[in-house]
């Protein structure tokens, strides 16, 4: 299996010379599973325009290019580049979209497609050239493919996303981005106004099941691309309900699901290279323990790895 | 009418049942607010025993694939997000509101809903206070909130019969509202809410409540504890003027109800007190005036 990240900016894509380390591109990875095989993508953030002038080197003129898109969810910094994705102007693609359900917005299709209008775009959809299949996801299992297996989980954000947990050959890639933990959001002090024992009791339960549903997810992968767009302070301050996860979390349960290698991603946008360098090197202190029995790092765009 | 035309009619009604008029105005305020709290979204769903329904049955529904059956909306709301629950609840409320149908009048409704609630809030109420049922207390509610739903598309489709009936019942002239409404519409509303149950996905231990709450003696053994609970709660409802149409003298409940949910009559003055509050606080919230 080859794994090759080409966006990991969390929010909006953000060039500048503080991001040149890390990049500045947002979500956007080449998974294939055969090393050799057709490709899957996951999410179309602004680095799917470089993996698009990638795919059209490797593939064109001899081969058409046909791939297997996991969208995690619809928000814009995972969707933004899919105008700019040169193979979708090219006839002979084939493009397979996989997503989640979005109940009051229409299928993945209608939102990715809604970007092709003239108000923003100078391309409509009905001038796409590609053959796009759309295919609803929820939280399932299946195969994509012979010896390709998909399990999906619905994750904690403001609108519904799905983790991906792609096995091949023996080997385990998981993706959960854009993961807040579950939580109660339920007052649990009696004093609250607000307090109901029902609810209270009822969402301690339902948030520690999720979480760890969410560890059993991921357990066991070779490698998991994990949120970790702020630190746990940032989110206890002001962050909870934003739908992201903390670089504490993101540590913890991974080793707590017997991960080999852990990838941190989302990087927020106003993070600079320099201000991610201390705070990995804060973490791998702070988890000394961890990491001397599961490697963590920091998501670099560009970095290609191999199972 | 033949029963089988009764029947179809009542069909297409449960699939297109429109909301309580009692409650819509405010899951619109509340779904339309950007900074509406958990607890907020949670009370105006459950405040609704349609509502509660048809969102549980979203939440279930194939369009989610779940892996496993959510019956508490309190978990419905932690996994999915408040925004997809609010967009549920939105679409349900607005699918079709009952103030504007002529069947289903405003005192008609304003009375099932008190009862439904207060049947809701006693059966939850009583679960708390057991040793047993702690963990799902939910269910209770949920349950004692759904036990009459099979009464609306009863009264919504037939409203003049069923008026008739509820007078011809308080002359005397049947033993009980099932054995009254059997005799007009050829179904009960404990058929009726099996309908619904089953159309909705409402779960086993819902439907199976629904189907028994008027014969202690028919109760799933499996449900045993949370069918009496919920006879217990309709009775009290009952006779603290929580009743509802056809149904205002209810016969005592068995004595097998009264030993297994473990209630004496300084439990019950406890009780009395707290269900009107808890009743006083709904109406403050939806803003009803008494």
């Amino acid at each position: 299996m080859r794994i090759k990240l080409w966006g990991v900016r969390g929010s909006i894509p953000s060039p500048g010379a503080d991001t040149m380390k890390y990049g500045g591109n947002t979500t956007c990875l080449e998974i294939d599973p055969e090393d050799g095989g057709t490709e899957i993508i996951i999410d179309g953030g602004s680095g799917l325009r470089l993996l698009g002038n990638h795919l059209v080197k490797k593939y064109l003129p001899d081969k058409n290019i046909e791939l297997d898109f996991l969208i995690t969810h619809t928000h814009w910094d995972h969707i933004l580049g899919f105008p700019f994705f040169t193979p979708i102007y090219i006839p002979s693609t084939k493009l397979r979209f996989y997503g989640p359900v979005t109940y009051e917005e229409g299928g993945i299709e209608e939102i990715i497609g809604s970007q092709f209008q003239y108000r923003y775009f100078p391309v409509i959809k009905s001038e796409l050239s590609a053959e796009m299949e759309y295919n609803p996801l929820r939280e399932t299992s299946f195969y994509l493919r012979d010896g390709i297996k998909i399990t999906t989980k619905y994750l904690n954000h403001p609108v519904l996303c799905l983790g991906y947990r792609i096995e091949c050959g023996g080997r385990c890639f998981c993706i959960a981005t854009d993961s807040e933990p579950f939580r109660n959001v339920f007052p649990t002090d009696p004093e609250d106004p607000d307090y109901d024992r029902t609810a209270a009791e009822e969402g301690e339960e339902a948030a520690a099941e999720e979480n760890r549903k969410l560890v059993e997810f991921f357990s066991g992968a070779d490698i998991l691309v994990y949120d970790s767009q702020y630190t746990k302070d940032e989110m206890e301050n002001d962050k909870l309900g934003w739908g992201h996860s903390s670089y504490e979390f993101a540590i913890e349960k991974a080793f707590e699901a017997g991960v080999k290698k852990l990838l941190l991603t989302h990087h927020d946008p106003e993070r600079t290279d320099e201000e991610l360098d201390i705070l990995i090197s804060f973490y791998r202190e702070k988890y000394s323990d961890i990491n001397r029995k599961m490697n963590f790092s920091l998501a670099v765009e560009g970095r290609e790895y191999f199972l | 009418m033949k029963k089988a035309d009764r029947l179809k009619i009542v069909s297409r009604y449960i699939n297109n049942m429109p909301s309580l008029p009692v409650t819509v105005s405010k899951v619109q305020e509340i779904c339309d607010n950007p900074k509406t709290s958990p607890v907020d979204l949670y009370k105006v769903i459950s405040l609704d025993p349609v509502l509660m329904g048809k969102v549980m049955k979203l939440v279930n529904s194939a369009y989610y694939g779940l892996s496993d059956k959510v019956t508490s909306l309190v978990r419905a709301i932690i996994m999915l997000g408040m925004n997809t629950v609010k967009n549920l609840a939105l679409s349900s409320a607005v699918m079709g509101i009952m103030g504007k149908e002529k069947n289903f009048i405003k005192l008609n409704s304003d009375m099932f809903w008190e009862h439904s609630l207060c049947t809701g809030i006693i059966a939850k109420k009583i679960a708390g206070d057991s040793t047993s049922g702690k963990g799902e207390i939910e269910e209770y509610f949920i349950t004692g909130l759904l036990h009459d739903i099979g009464k609306i598309p009863l009264i919504s489709c037939f409203p003049e019969e069923y008026t008739e009936m509820v007078r011809k019942r308080a002359e005397g002239l049947y033993s009980s509202i099932n054995e009254a409404e059997t005799d007009y519409f050829g179904m009960d509303h404990t058929s009726t809410g099996k309908m619904i149950a089953e159309s909705w996905n409402l779960g086993e231990p819902v439907r199976s409540v629904i189907v028994s709450h008027h014969d202690p003696g028919s109760a799933d053994a499996k449900y045993l504890k949370l069918t009496y609970t919920v006879i217990m709660a309709d009775y009290l409802a009952n006779i603290y003027g929580c009743y509802f149409s056809g149904n205002c003298c209810p016969p005592d409940p068995p004595e097998e109800v009264l030993r297994l949910t473990g209630i004496d009559e300084s439990y019950l003055d406890g009780i009395r007190v707290f269900v009107k509050e808890e009743m006083e606080k709904a109406r403050i919230f939806l803003e009803i005036k008494n």
